[in-house]
Parts: C-alpha cells; sequence; structure tokens
C-alpha cells in the first residue's frame, strides 16, 4: 500500500510543480519558426540581442518548418511565427490565425544539381524553363530530382515551379520525397547525383563545410527565385506574453535590419540573408505574386 | 561545452523524473495485476505490445492533449520540461509494468503465497513480494530510464527543442544533424551511448547480485 502513497505523492508533485511553473519567472514568448531561420543561427543571434534590452523575457524559439509552424499557431501553441511561404501565410491570414504580417528579410532559392548538368539547367532561361529540363531528362533517366516533400516554404516554392511549367512530377520513378529537412535533402541530391532547389543560406553553410562535393549551383537570381521572409503575430495569444512578442517583432523588422544585413558575412563571405527595409514596397509586390492573388 | 553539460544534466534530470514517476505507478500497477489474474489476462498481453510504441506518437497525442487548444490547455504545459516529463512517463509505462510485472508473478509464487498461508496480512505479503524481487524490479527501472533517455519523438513534440530550456540529448543530436554540424552531433551521441552502455553495465550488475 506503500506504493500507492508514492503513486499520488508523484501525481501531486508533478501538479504543484506545473501550477509553480506558472507563476513568477521570465514571461515566455513561443515562437514558431522555419527550420532555415533557426538553423542557420540568426534567430538565436537577434534573440541574444533583444534580450539583452529585455533581460525578463525568454524567447522560446520552436524550429518546424513553415507549414507546421503555421499548423501549431492555429492550435494556439504559438505567439508568433517566422516563415517564408506566401501562399500558406496568406490562407492562414485569411482564416484569421496570423495578423501583422511584416516582411523582414529575403534572399533566393537556388537550383543546384551535379556539374555535369544532364539536363542543361545552366542554359535555362527561368526557373520554370530549368524544371521542365529537368523532367525531361528524368523521363529519359538521365536525371533525377530531391525533394523536400514536407509542405515547408522551400516545398511550397518548388511545388509552385512545377505546377507554373504544367508538370506533375509526383510518383515519377526519378522524383525523391525526402521528407526531411533542407540540409538532409541537400545531402541526398549529393549522394544521388539530383536536383534540387534549396534556400541559399543553407546551401552556402553545407557547402563551404565541404558537405556537397558534387553539387553546384546552376541557377540562381531572378524575381521568381526570391525568398521572402516574414514574421506575424497571433491574435489568440495575449497578455505579457503577446504585449513582448510585439515588441520582438517591431525589434526585428526596424532595429535588426544592420544585424542581418551583416550575419554569417565574416563566416561565409556574403550575407545569407538580406535585409528588407528601404526595398518593401518592391518585396510586398513580389510577395503579393507569390501568394497568388 | 558548458551548454553541452547543460544539456546533458537536463537530459538526465528529465527522464530520471519520468522514469521515478512512471515507476511509482508502473510496480504498483504491475503488483496489483500479478494478484488479479482476471484483470491481467487481458491487460498484460496489451502492455506488452506497447511496449514498442513509436515516441512521435505519444508525443502527437500529447501534443493534442497539451495544446492551448486541447482538453488540457490550461495547465499551460506544452513546450516546458516538466511536459517531456509526464510524456516520457506515459511512454515507459507499458515497458516497466510489464517486465516487473513478470518478476513480481515470480516471486508471488515462491513466496506472496505462502506468507498468505502462513498467516502474513496483505500488506506484509506485499512487502515481502516486492522486496525479495528488488533486483528485477530494479532492472525494470533501468530499462525504462534509458529508454526514456534515448526517446526522440516525445522530446522534440511537446517539448519544442528550445535553447536552454528543453533542449535534451536527443533533440540536440537532431537539431546538429539539421545544422550540418555531424561532429557536434556525434560527441552528444558518444555521451549518450556512454550514459546507456553505464546503464545496461548496472543492469547486469544487478542481474548478478539476485543469483
Amino acid at each position: 500500500m506503500r506504493t500507492k502513497i508514492v503513486a499520488s505523492l508523484a501525481v501531486a508533485l508533478i501538479i504543484v510543480a506545473s501550477l509553480l511553473s506558472l507563476k513568477g519567472g521570465p514571461v515566455r514568448v513561443r515562437i514558431t519558426t522555419t527550420t532555415s531561420l533557426y538553423a542557420t543561427g540568426l534567430l538565436d543571434y537577434l534573440g541574444d540581442q533583444f534580450r539583452k534590452d529585455h533581460p525578463n523575457v525568454e524567447l522560446d524559439f520552436i524550429a518546424v518548418g513553415s507549414g507546421e509552424a503555421l499548423r501549431r499557431a492555429k492550435q494556439g501553441d504559438a505567439c508568433m511565427v517566422f516563415v517564408h511561404a506566401p501562399s500558406l501565410e496568406r490562407r492562414y491570414m485569411e482564416e484569421g490565425v496570423i495578423t501583422d504580417g511584416r516582411i523582414f528579410a529575403y534572399n533566393y532559392f537556388i537550383i543546384a544539381g551535379p556539374p555535369s548538368d544532364p539536363a542543361g539547367v545552366r542554359e535555362a532561361e527561368s526557373p520554370v524553363d530549368a524544371f521542365e529540363r529537368i523532367y525531361e531528362a528524368g523521363e529519359r533517366g538521365e536525371a533525377s530530382f530531391a525533394s523536400r516533400g514536407d509542405n515547408s516554404g522551400t516545398h511550397v516554392k518548388e511545388l509552385s515551379v512545377w505546377r507554373a511549367a504544367g508538370l506533375d512530377p509526383k510518383g515519377r520513378p526519378w522524383y525523391l520525397e525526402t521528407g526531411s529537412g533542407m540540409g538532409a535533402t541537400l545531402l541526398v541530391a549529393n549522394e544521388k547525383g539530383a536536383y534540387v532547389l534549396s534556400d541559399i543560406g543553407t546551401f552556402l553553410k553545407y557547402s563551404k563545410d565541404g558537405k556537397l562535393p558534387d553539387l553546384v549551383i546552376l541557377l540562381e537570381g531572378g524575381d521568381e527565385l526570391l525568398n521572402i521572409y516574414s514574421v506575424y503575430l497571433v491574435p489568440s495569444c495575449t497578455g505579457e506574453e503577446a504585449k513582448y512578442a510585439r515588441a520582438f517583432a517591431d525589434f526585428v523588422v526596424r532595429d535588426a535590419q544592420d544585424l542581418i544585413a551583416r550575419y554569417g558575412v565574416s563566416k561565409y563571405g556574403q550575407p545569407l540573408f538580406y535585409p528588407a527595409m528601404g526595398k518593401l514596397d518592391w518585396l510586398r509586390k513580389r510577395w503579393q505574386a507569390l501568394a497568388g492573388g | 561545452m558548458r551548454e553541452v553539460l547543460e544539456i546533458v544534466l537536463r537530459s538526465i534530470m528529465v527522464s530520471g523524473t519520468a522514469t521515478l514517476l512512471a515507476s511509482a505507478w508502473s510496480i504498483a500497477l504491475a503488483y496489483l495485476l500479478v494478484r488479479s489474474p482476471r484483470a491481467s489476462r487481458p491487460l498484460i498481453p496489451l502492455l506488452e505490445g506497447m511496449v514498442g510504441v513509436p515516441t512521435v506518437l505519444i508525443g502527437l497525442l500529447l501534443y493534442l492533449l497539451l495544446s492551448r487548444q486541447g482538453p488540457l490547455g490550461m495547465l499551460r504545459l506544452l513546450y516546458s520540461p516538466q511536459a517531456i516529463v509526464v510524456g516520457q512517463a506515459v511512454l515507459i509505462t507499458p515497458l516497466i509494468t510489464s517486465v516487473a510485472y513478470r518478476v513480481l508473478t515470480h516471486s508471488w509464487n515462491m513466496y506472496g503465497e505462502l506468507a498468505l498461508s502462513l498467516g502474513a496480512a496483505e500488506g506484509q505479503a506485499a512487502k515481502i513480494v516486492i522486496m525479495e524481487s528488488l533486483p528485477g524490479v530494479a532492472a525494470a527501472v533501468v530499462m525504462g530510464f534509458s529508454r526514456a533517455l534515448g526517446e526522440l519523438g516525445v522530446a522534440l513534440m511537446v517539448g519544442g527543442n528550445i535553447r536552454g530550456y528543453t533542449r535534451v540529448m536527443t533533440t540536440a543530436i537532431a537539431l546538429e544533424v539539421s545544422k550540418g554540424e555531424f561532429e557536434l552531433a556525434v560527441s552528444l551521441g558518444a555521451i549518450l551511448l556512454f550514459i546507456l552502455a553505464m546503464i545496461s553495465l548496472t543492469l547486469r550488475f544487478l542481474g548478478r547480485l539476485r543469483e
């Protein structure tokens, strides 16, 4: 019978512990974010800068794909989100899950592939043209393509390019859906000699570390491959947490713009992200086009 | 380096608390099942079947439960070490219960019935049975601890892998891999393996004590 007492004591203990965790202590702001912003270290860096002025705030970054980040916000489990999937963002905005969207940074997607380039992506005039070439080479059995397949911002982008080309690669033997993060997908592409769509930041990081010896950038730049990062607030989140979420969003879109521009330059020789300040009109227009409306 | 140490300590604290919690109710449950064959006949196969339940499944179910929109949302447990503790405790309950059940059945047959027939009270008999099977029960607890320490799904889903708060060894390894920092991931993995090996050695040592 002593065991019963121990068991009920333990249950009581955990209830007390969880109640205690509610009171006092720092304000915790729950932030779901796309993996690229977190894995490159940018968000932790910005968070540490922000906390210099707000030592009583803890920023809890939960790094998942853009799709999951928004889904968790819908469940009420995030106070703000950092994402890069305009079409998804629009959908959740219409549902009222997220508000106060602001663009704070951008960079470019790239198409990488084997240096031999069997599909001729180097000669492609546009991403759509490049994907058409990859499709044809794939059907000929000369090329393959590694896809994230995880509803992340990059995956959403990739699907929109296929759609624009009027092609559906799903289920083709040369179309490899990895279902994992950008880094893992780049490694698969590197091993299999496959083409891949990646954000420039993750590609640079892996490439500089010597992990992608058989992968080169074949197509980059151009408005079609623009990758726009936005920050949103979640209206279901209220109180102190919401107050600091807004303060952090303000910090990111205003005060931190210089930090974003400089981030990673010393390590990778070029910035991983470009600040949005000064280019907002152009970015908003591009965002509208990407969001499909 | 300090961060790594912190992560290792946090992992042990979280999984240790989960194991203590799960042990408390699992051993009690195992004993009750030994004393009640009618309940154990359907329950034990069920528990044994759940020993290998995917950790992400427990993680997802718990996430839906603890989410602000979930039935237990008002507890505000999500994204906290306590949430991982609860999840891991649930995860390892079938394992500890089913292993403890076997051990306790054995010593019940050896001593329990004898004690009762010699006029011992139910409580005294329980005490004798549990004391006699202590090494085996301890082994069940240690197995539970190592499963809790090595699982990823629960910690990732309900903990959120928040730096300095809910980041444990397995989620740190997953993150370092996604960042391309394989070297750091491997050294974290080595620490985890070392701890698991120590646990396994303890297990063998306890097994030998029993003989």
